[in-house]
């Protein structure tokens, strides 16, 4: 008798400590997502943006483009056809 | 300068290409240099001798407006044809990006001469009609181009 009741006794502790440690668990995974962002947020701040180029690079990225865009335009203009109208170029701008 | 003559004058006799030169004066123009300014009153145009002009606008790059280049015009081309047609006004900034050499001809000397000389008026006319419908054709392409990518970018 004393031990089917230390036996039962010792199970609803089980339960109990399984059911109080269960939602802190949860609790520490959820938690765990903010500190994950907070890592990649951090991480973006520190690291520069792709692409966020110095705005003279930008200018003259701007200003490449623009004659290439003119060329391809000339050349449609002396031979119009839409094949030239719309040729690609290699302008970084647009690629 | 192209070809010896500028576009502004092809077809006229060297005779009377001479006498509109006459008209002319010379300006020369420091590296980095401002010809004239988007805005203002158009007074003048030019022929260039020698160098270089950009042909600016403004532009919002990142919330500082910039002027981006739009078009580049070398030796013997002409740049300011707003002095001739209405409403006289410059649509476009235009500045020397190395030392350039320009003949600059006010409205007032080229209409009086247009007035006393019309067959030259004419080839003038026709000339200027061609670097006008140059542009015209030119930009015509570069916006449909660029309508091309915002169709490609918006409904691939």
């Amino acid at each position: 008798m004393v031990l089917c009741m230390s036996v039962l006794g010792l199970a609803m502790a089980a339960m109990a400590f399984g059911a109080a440690t269960k939602p802190e668990r949860t609790t520490s995974m959820t938690a765990a997502q903010p500190g994950a962002a907070q890592v990649a947020q951090t991480r973006f701040f520190v690291d520069p943006a792709p692409g966020r180029v110095p705005i003279e690079a930008l200018l003259l990225e701007i200003e490449n483009h623009v004659r290439l865009e003119q060329a391809a335009a000339e050349s449609f203009v002396e031979y119009p056809t839409s094949a030239l109208l719309h040729s690609k170029t290699v302008s970084t701008f647009v690629n | 300068m192209t070809n010896g003559q500028p576009d502004l004058l092809k077809g006229l006799s060297p005779g009377d290409a001479g006498e509109v030169l006459a008209l002319g004066t010379r300006l020369l123009l420091s590296s980095g240099a401002e010809l004239f300014h988007l805005g203002e009153s158009a007074e003048a145009l030019h022929v260039i001798q020698r160098g270089r002009i950009k042909l600016t606008l403004p532009m919002q790059v990142r919330g500082r407006e910039e002027d981006v280049l739009v078009e580049e015009r070398v030796p013997g081309q002409t740049v300011g044809w707003s002095a001739l047609i209405p409403p006289y006004r410059f649509t476009l900034t235009a500045t020397a990006p190395l030392e350039t050499e320009v003949i600059t001809f006010s409205r007032e000397a080229l209409v009086a001469h247009f007035a006393a000389h019309p067959a030259v008026a004419q080839a003038i006319s026709l000339n200027l009609a061609a670097v006008i419908g140059q542009r015209l054709q030119l930009f015509q392409t570069m916006w449909l181009r660029e309508m091309q990518r915002t169709v490609e970018l918006r409904y691939a």
